[in-house]
């Protein structure tokens, strides 16, 4: 695996790593913008509540899709390094409650009510798993 | 003000996420600049050759002074 992705970056893993967690970030604070639109909370005259919960939806999944690819990259070439340990347990914790979100939003299990708090969770989650890794070299 | 319909709606709102990817990947992408860690790593290795074959050839060199005194 770490010499697929070593190929498909073409050595370059942990720049396109930092891009896709970077690209990831910056959908996430959109993602709150539009659910406080969807939510009712922020009011704009140019996008009501339906289209809002849809284009969250959508972005959410494009973002899953990310965090999914960046957290595999990570682990099969760099795995769980005991100098990145908050980075890591942050990873992890965070692709845990996205799958948690994921299975709410699609089977509910009657805890739609705690969606906005496990959204909450995983911004926050991706702040402090970014603000570890990409946000250290990039500054 | 009438608002467009929710798919314009729709289509507007994920049209604002492409252009934030857009502007995400060049903004991290001017960051780093314009040369990869692999082209520097091949750079940095090519100089490493140039540097052992100069030391190589000034050796042979003071072989060669040294086998004719």
């Amino acid at each position: 695996m770490e010499n697929v992705v070593e190929t498909l970056t073409r050595g370059n893993v942990a720049e396109v790593k930092v891009v896709l967690a970077s690209v990831a970030l910056a959908l996430g604070v959109y993602q709150l913008a539009v659910i406080a639109v969807g939510y009712g909370k922020l009011s704009v005259p140019f996008l009501a509540s339906p289209p809002a919960l849809k284009a969250h939806r959508a972005v959410g999944d494009t973002i899953a899709l990310l965090l999914l690819i960046t957290g595999v990259m990570c682990l099969s070439v760099y795995g769980f390094e005991d100098d990145m340990a908050t980075h890591a347990i942050a990873g992890t914790a965070l692709l845990a409650v996205l799958a948690v979100k994921v299975s709410v939003v699609r089977r509910d299990f009657g805890l739609g009510r705690f969606l906005p708090v496990l959204g909450i969770s995983v911004f926050a989650l991706l702040c402090l798993t970014w603000s570890t890794s990409a946000g250290v070299v990039l500054a | 003000m009438n608002r467009p319909s929710h798919g314009w709606q729709l289509v507007g709102s994920l049209a604002a996420a492409i252009l934030i990817v857009v502007v995400a990947i060049t903004v991290v992408t001017l960051k780093f600049g314009s040369t990869s860690i692999a082209e520097q790593e091949a750079r940095e290795e090519r100089q490493e050759q140039r540097l052992d074959a100069q030391e190589e050839r000034r050796e042979a060199t003071e072989d060669r002074r040294e086998d004719r005194r």
